[in-house]
């Protein structure tokens, strides 16, 4: 396949390039009959997993991108491709002008790479000591070095367990020097996949905010880091990114921003009433789904029902004591989306 | 990178007196008990067939020897790479700004928890060499060095060359270097005079034992009557570290189009 025209990254506005990218696994097929385990052997059957199919993206310098898609849909795969891990088998990839591949040693020194279930903290080390060991490695200038220190100790809160030994540490504290060890050389990428998994609300709100933060050109260089994030909790993305690319069986199935989205995939509302008498009342489009107390739940479809005429069904049926309509959850919104491709729903 | 990472093994160490002691007292039983068996047949039978019982001990000083200068500078499962490679941690190396051969060059250097062995191996060789009386001339030194550089290389050699296998089967190679590099330290401090030849050429080739200890150790205490005999051993590490290298770049390239689907998550140098 023929490499796709590209932009100079190194120059442009634009820091992150996909163009055309495949990327196919094969998977061996096992047989649990015995007659096949053995036929297996001589004559083995793979199937093709197609992780990444035309793959074309652009990530402008300072934005911060979610990636979502089912499991499987091929987030981890681009992460690692962008990270110098996995090669594509055809397209064109350039971060900052760098092929990640052919440029590795010198690329890995502009970018910053956690992976949520896997630490690069030195385990029977104190955090302090992964730190030190970045700084050689990386070849870090000292005064990049204490700045960043400085930026990242403060911002995760790292001084409370700085010196404890990183196996004994809770995976929220982990997480936090993950991501300070990730920044510490001060990259101007962040690829995080998964960095809030299994990480509790309080830990999640303080690694959230800490992204956010970082993207503000007032920390560190004074440079908006580019963040690249992949995680399953939307409510997670939608308070970090402004743009949403989901991906789906190994395709972009959607570019844009979270209220595109939500506009482009649904259009229902949520609609609550509370009346005094405790009775629901009873409309043609709105389905009820919950009645406590005297506080009822509705569910319409926007595009089909002005509010306004529900509202005036309801008050000709019974006193109205308060009125609150809400757009679906973006969680909700994704799962149908989810349950469209997986074609359960149509 | 060296001094690095002594330090923070030196940090390691002195984390607490319990452990400085219980660390050294467990390496010093681990490494009498790992040459005690060829030392108490060189001392009761006086040699083992036509080594005297101090080419014996030499023989048994040289190899434990390598086994201190491999534990010293490989440590951290970069001696058992097919470890690092079927748990998915090369990942690890990739995402670093060097060299993939320099990480695996400096990455397992612990030179003061596991040089307890590199002492045993230099005290034991300095002691045969007194009592054989062997004339340490600049050139022999040399050769000293030379030959167990290549006796090292060897061994890491042959442990890349079968570790590869654990980027096509990551699974059931896993653990194939361990053995094969347990093998070696099991056999390596034994002379091989007198196999029949077939047996021989096998432990100088497929499984290239006798370059780790015996074969230098010839050489070095001129038992071969080759004058090309101490120049063996490097030629052989040179042709197997060819070979280790070939693989491991195919494998690497192997690895970059598959990736792994497997990874081990307490520590990745574990």
């Amino acid at each position: 396949m023929a490499a796709p025209a590209h932009s100079d990254t190194t120059r442009s506005d634009i820091v992150v390039e996909l163009a055309g990218v495949y990327k196919t696994f094969r998977q061996r097929q096992r047989s649990e009959k015995l007659s096949e385990a053995l036929s297996g052997l001589i004559h083995p059957r793979f199937r093709e997993v197609r992780a990444l199919q035309d793959i074309n993206l652009t990530i402008h310098r300072g934005e911060i991108v979610a990636y979502a898609g089912p499991n499987g849909a091929g987030k981890s795969t681009t992460v690692k491709l962008l990270s110098s891990v996995l090669s594509p088998d055809a397209g064109l990839i350039r971060v900052l002008g760098m092929d990640p591949i052919r440029d590795r040693a010198r690329y890995v020194n502009h970018i910053g790479v956690v992976f949520g279930q896997r630490t690069e903290l030195w385990w029977d080390h104190p955090v302090a000591a992964s730190f030190e060991w970045k700084r050689v490695v990386w070849d870090i200038p000292d005064e990049r070095y204490r700045r960043m220190l400085g930026v990242v100790t403060e911002l995760l809160g790292l001084g409370e367990f700085f010196n404890s030994l990183v196996r004994e540490l809770s995976l929220g504290q982990k997480m936090r020097a993950d991501l300070g060890l990730a920044l510490i050389h001060e990259p101007e990428i962040l690829f995080l996949d998964e960095p809030t998994i299994g990480l509790d609300v309080l830990a999640k709100r303080n690694v959230l905010q800490f992204i956010k933060d970082l993207n503000r050109p007032s920390t560190g260089s004074g440079q908006a880091v580019t963040v690249m994030v992949t995680s399953h909790d939307m409510s997670d993305l939608e308070q970090l990114a402004g743009r949403i690319v989901l991906i789906d069986k190994g395709r972009i199935a959607f570019d844009g921003d979270f209220e595109r989205l939500r506009s482009q995939f649904t259009s229902r509302r949520h609609l609550l009433i509370e009346t005094p008498d405790g009775v629901a009342p009873v409309f043609d489009h709105a389905a009820l789904v919950k009645s406590e107390a005297g506080r009822h739940e509705y569910i319409f479809d926007a595009a089909r029902v002005n509010i306004s005429d529900l509202l005036a069904q309801a008050a000709a049926q019974t006193p109205i004591l308060d009125v609150e309509t809400h757009r679906e959850s973006i969680d909700d919104v994704i799962a149908d989306i989810y349950e469209k491709w997986q074609g359960r729903k149509t | 990178m060296w001094r690095l990472y002594a330090r923070m093994d030196f940090l390691m160490l002195t984390r607490s007196m319990r452990l400085f002691l219980t660390w050294y007292l467990s390496d010093t039983l681990l490494n009498v008990a790992a040459v005690a068996a060829a030392f108490l047949l060189a001392e009761r039978f006086d040699g083992i067939g036509p080594w005297s019982k101090y080419q014996v001990l030499f023989l048994l000083g040289y190899s434990t020897l390598v086994r201190g200068v491999l534990e010293t500078f490989f440590s951290y499962n970069v001696l058992y790479i097919s470890r690092r490679i079927g748990r998915g941690q090369l990942d690890h190396i990739l995402i670093q700004p060097q060299p993939i051969w320099m990480t695996l060059l400096t990455e397992g250097f612990l030179p003061l928890s596991l040089s307890g062995v590199l002492m045993l191996g230099l005290g034991l060789t300095a002691w045969a060499g007194l009592n054989l009386g062997l004339s340490l001339s600049p050139a022999w030194l040399a050769l000293f060095a030379l030959n167990l550089a290549a006796s090292c290389a060897v061994v890491v050699a042959f442990s890349y060359l079968w570790g590869s296998l654990a980027f096509w089967a990551p699974r059931a190679a896993e653990e194939i270097s361990t053995p094969l590099v347990y093998m070696v330290y099991s056999l390596k401090a034994f002379p091989l005079d007198g196999l029949p030849l077939p047996m021989l050429g096998g432990l100088l080739s497929i499984v290239p034992i006798g370059f780790v200890a015996w074969f230098p150790c010839r050489a070095l205490l001129g038992l071969d009557d080759s004058p090309l005999g101490g120049f063996i051993t490097p030629l052989a590490a040179l042709a197997l570290g060819a070979l280790a290298i070939w693989a491991f770049s195919k494998g690497l390239k192997q690895y970059g189009r598959t990736g792994s689907q497997r990874y081990h998550p307490l520590g990745h140098r574990s």
